[in-house]
């Protein structure tokens, strides 16, 4: 096994930034797909680009493969200026959503596709690609059409195809969105060994947030062409720093407050009738004004409506999940009028019963009410 | 990096080809305006006068004959392509629906010679329908068909009819069931959803298959000259006439210009129409 | 599902409409084929004596075999020739942006509304104007600006519908343009490239009209050559000819049929 794998893994270890993006942009006949992007990724990093469909991820990863050309900005790939190179020069390894697997030739043909435009000799091509399907479990199906395979095998000739070139940086386009849900995680492991076992740079695009958190070193949440955080998993799960990334990943509780006075990270605020008190992670607070407070399901817990600091609620509907139950409930102060939190299944309640909802003193952030966006 | 790849190369042989297109418009332009020299094939100089020729008698019927057979023909092959295309598409049976496929396209690949001649065959004065009707008793003495205008809109209407029922199938073939099945479920017969449901939404198709049809019809040539046999004038036959027994080119040019004319008109507004359906049914 | 007495009616109407419409459809293709095998100069129905002498005649007339092998060899180059511009303007026009591209469009495409009576005399008057020899390539040229907006059709069609992400996956793995073109493009739309040719192919076979206008006695097609008979004659011998035509173009039709499916190419699935 581990002669295979130094056959297949980069063997440029020269500095520590992989891709290097400086300013790069793009429009498409007037409209701003993508404002300047600076990034970088690092060597052997899992980098995923995640937004909504529209954000620019995906015209990102076409500038990094060199589909797209950018109107503006530098792009480095192993430190080689890169922004004017076609893509059949930049010895990238690409797999897409549909895996785009030429319907014309064997799987052998298709992953020695790469092996013969570098004209590499034949010997060594078909020593190479065997390698490499047996990497991804498929030394069987090296005779077979892409159509006879089921959708994981394809998408693992897919990954091989883009391997065996030994690609200095891969991208990943959407690649688990056409399995079904229990072939995508097995997947999704399946790559991430691979990825992590050959140390190879990896951008990965996807909308789907807990593909997302799983799978990558760092994540670059995008909206609206703009990078709005880039961070670990957990510091974008636990740190969102803006609206927009504390909605978009995770769910989401969000009160209309307004913000009377902060020191440092201590803020004091009123949300509805209720003063509280409270401790953010954020290193810069709002100024006093209205704001919204954000919170994590989590982070909320029911109590008595006598308490102090308690903020009144409704029992709207209790959605059974198994080993828990959703409550959601209305709720005045929350900002489209609804706060969900998870109870054990037990303690799920009729609709209609009277609340409180406690918020933890440590933990929500506090954003601009204007920041608002999708 | 080179952006085009193949740009040059790809595009020039459909440059020169559309070079000869103009051309040849231009010279139809150019022969249009010049004065006709009887027994020599050379035109004259430059006049205005094959124009106003045109305001004759003989080529103003020819005009309303032709635009009368347009007019029918486009009629009696939407009623008769409608059923068919509805057929192709709808039919359970998938064998029924590809030997209907077969037997209403296989004409389209018959070009007009051959099914002008055989419709010949079935018109004339001794031919099939004439004899067969006679025997039967039903008439004493033959239909004039042949040299008429039925004749001729009867076989027109089997030669623009393969491409209409084409594109009507695809019309029909691009609406979504569900729609259909959805009418039904709220209560609606099987004329009603077609009414309501099926025709509203292949109307951008019977328009196009209309305005196709009109087109067809316009330049068709062997079946009003075969089965009108000089006594059905059309545009199309005319400008033939003038200029092959006349060798009147000149002429014959204005003529065909004033009808290219005509029918870029006549489409426009019919692709005018096509545009406002589409609206209305904005997807 | 139980049908009610109208449903039963109009499954009925609709069978009888059905078959009186295909009855008009193949009417003409029975009377001709009845008429092949009437033994006598004159038509008559029902035919009094039958033979075969009027196929005889058809093989044996000098005109439909010179005929034929001009529309052969018009069709054959004329369709390659189409093939070869319709499908490169096809190509640039789905992927480029270049100037003048949408008047050379209108301009390639008008010949779908230019009656084939007005293109035949446009390019006769065109070869007279620069005194080109009315040799079988003005025959070839009419066709290919007949056929070359079909060509042009099929092909976008595939193009259009083709996933360019095959070629952005070859190019990832390094294929330069000219090589995805020869690997990936090409055999990938060979199905349309092919129906395109096919299609180009059995309309130039076919084209009356515009030929009608430039051919010599030397260059005159088959359909051209079997006009000027029926002008002359009378007998049965086109009635057989048009038998065979109509045999051997829905043997063809069968044949496409089954490899491609009329109803994927007419789009009409």
């Amino acid at each position: 096994m581990l002669t295979e794998i130094s056959a297949i893994a980069p063997q440029d270890t020269r500095d520590d930034v992989a891709v290097q993006i400086d300013g790069v942009s793009k429009s498409f006949s007037g409209t701003v797909a993508l404002e300047p992007i600076r990034l970088k990724v690092r060597r052997g990093e899992f980098l995923t680009l995640l937004g909504p469909s529209g954000c620019g991820k995906t015209t990102l990863l076409n500038l990094i493969a060199g589909f797209l050309e950018a109107d503006e900005g530098e792009l480095f790939i192993d430190r080689d200026l890169v922004t004017q190179v076609p893509p059949h020069q930049r010895k990238i390894g690409i797999v897409f959503q549909n895996y785009a697997l030429f319907p014309h030739m064997s799987v052998a043909q298709n992953v020695a596709y790469g092996l013969r435009t570098r004209r590499v000799p034949k010997a060594e091509t078909a020593e190479r690609v065997r390698e490499v399907l047996a990497l991804v479990k498929l030394e069987d199906f090296a005779d077979r059409r892409p159509r006879q395979l089921s959708g994981g095998q394809q998408q693992r000739v897919a990954l091989a195809r883009a391997l065996v070139v030994r690609p200095r940086v891969l991208l990943l386009d959407e690649p688990f969105s056409a399995l079904d849900r229990n072939l995508r995680s097995a997947m999704q492991v399946e790559l991430r060994e691979i990825q992590s076992r050959l140390g190879l740079t990896t951008v990965f695009v996807t909308h789907d947030q807990s593909e997302a958190l799983s799978m990558s070193d760092r994540i670059a949440v995008m909206s609206r062409g703009r990078i709005r955080q880039i961070g670990t998993p957990s510091q974008i799960y636990d740190r969102p720093e803006n609206h927009f990334v504390s909605t978009f990943v995770g769910d989401a509780n969000l009160f209309a407050a307004t913000l009377l006075e902060k020191t440092d990270a201590t803020a004091s605020l009123d949300i509805g009738k209720t003063r509280l008190s409270l401790t953010t992670f954020q290193e810069e607070l709002p100024e006093p004004g209205p704001v919204t407070l954000f919170v994590r399901p989590e982070q909320c817990s029911l109590t008595g409506l006598d308490q102090p600091g308690a903020i009144a609620a409704t029992v709207a509907l209790s959605v059974y999940q198994g080993s828990y139950a959703e409550l959601h409930l209305d709720c005045s102060v929350a900002e489209n009028g609804r706060v969900m939190l998870r109870v054990p299944a037990s303690e799920a309640m009729e609709p209609g019963t009277n609340v409180g909802i406690a918020l933890p003193e440590r933990g929500p952030a506090i954003y601009t009410t204007t920041e608002r966006e999708t | 990096m080179s952006k085009r790849p193949f740009l040059g190369w790809f595009a020039s042989p459909s440059i020169l080809i559309a070079f000869g297109i103009a051309a040849s418009f231009l010279a139809i332009v150019q022969f249009s305006l010049r004065a006709h020299v009887p027994g020599a094939l050379d035109p004259g100089g430059f006049t205005l006068d094959n124009f106003t020729t045109l305001w004759k008698t003989v080529y103003g019927k020819a005009f309303v004959t032709t635009v009368l057979l347009c007019w029918w023909t486009a009629l009696f092959t939407l009623l008769i392509g409608y059923p068919l295309a509805y057929a192709m598409v709808r039919a359970k049976s998938a064998r029924l629906r590809s030997a209907i496929l077969l037997i209403s396209l296989t004409p389209l690949f018959l070009g007009e010679i051959v099914r002008t001649y055989s419709w010949m065959i079935v018109l004339g004065n001794r031919g099939f329908l004439n004899a067969t009707l006679m025997q039967l008793g039903v008439i004493d003495r033959p239909l004039d068909l042949m040299f008429t205008m039925t004749g001729v809109v009867i076989a027109l209407v089997h030669f623009t009819l393969p491409i209409v029922v084409v594109m009507l199938a695809a019309a029909l073939s691009h609406i979504d069931r569900n729609l259909e099945r959805a009418a039904t479920s709220l209560g609606a017969g099987r004329i009603r959803c077609f009414l309501t449901v099926t025709l509203p939404l292949s109307i951008p198709g019977i328009v196009a298959a209309t305005s196709t049809a009109f087109a067809w019809t316009f330049s068709a040539f062997a079946t009003p000259q075969m089965i009108g046999g000089g006594k059905v004038q059309t545009i199309s036959t005319l400008v033939y006439q003038v200029g092959f027994a006349s060798f009147n080119f000149p002429l014959a040019a204005s003529l065909s210009l004033v009808g290219l004319l005509f029918t870029i008109a006549v489409l426009a507004l019919f692709n005018t129409g096509i545009r406002k359906l589409e609206r209305i049914g904005a997807h | 599902m139980k049908k009610s007495a109208l449903d039963h009616l109009l499954d009925w109407s609709g069978r009888i409409l059905l078959a009186a419409i295909l009855g008009f459809v193949l009417l003409p293709f029975v009377v001709v084929a009845i008429a092949s095998f009437n033994d006598g100069a004159i038509l008559s129905f029902p035919p009094k004596s039958w033979s075969f002498r009027w196929y005889a005649n058809a093989f044996e007339y000098r005109d439909f075999g010179s005929g034929l092998v001009n529309s052969l060899r018009i069709a054959a180059i004329g369709a390659s020739i189409a093939l070869i511009a319709g499908a490169g303007f096809a190509y640039v026009f789905n992927r480029y942006d270049f100037m003048f591209k949408r008047l050379l469009n209108t301009v390639l495409m008008s010949p779908l509304i230019i009656p084939n009576f007005t293109i035949g005399l446009g390019l006769l008057i065109l070869s007279a104007a620069v005194q080109l020899p009315r040799s079988i390539w003005l025959v070839i040229a009419v066709h290919v600006v007949i056929v070359l907006p079909f060509v042009v059709r099929s092909v976008y069609v595939s193009l259009k519908n083709f996933e360019r992400r095959y070629e952005q996956a070859a190019e990832s793995l390094g294929g330069t343009p000219l090589h995805v073109l020869l690997t990936i493009t090409l055999p990938l739309l060979l199905p349309g490239l092919i129906s395109g040719a096919l299609f180009a192919a059995i309309l130039s076979f076919n084209e009356f009209t515009a030929s009608l206008y430039v051919v010599n006695q030397r260059t005159q097609t088959l359909p051209v050559a079997m006009y000027n008979y029926v002008r002359e004659y009378a007998d049965p011998t086109l009635a057989a000819l048009s038998v065979i035509y109509v045999a051997a173009v829905a043997a063809m039709l069968l044949l496409v049929h089954k490899f491609f499916r009329l109803e994927k190419v007419l789009n009409v699935d």
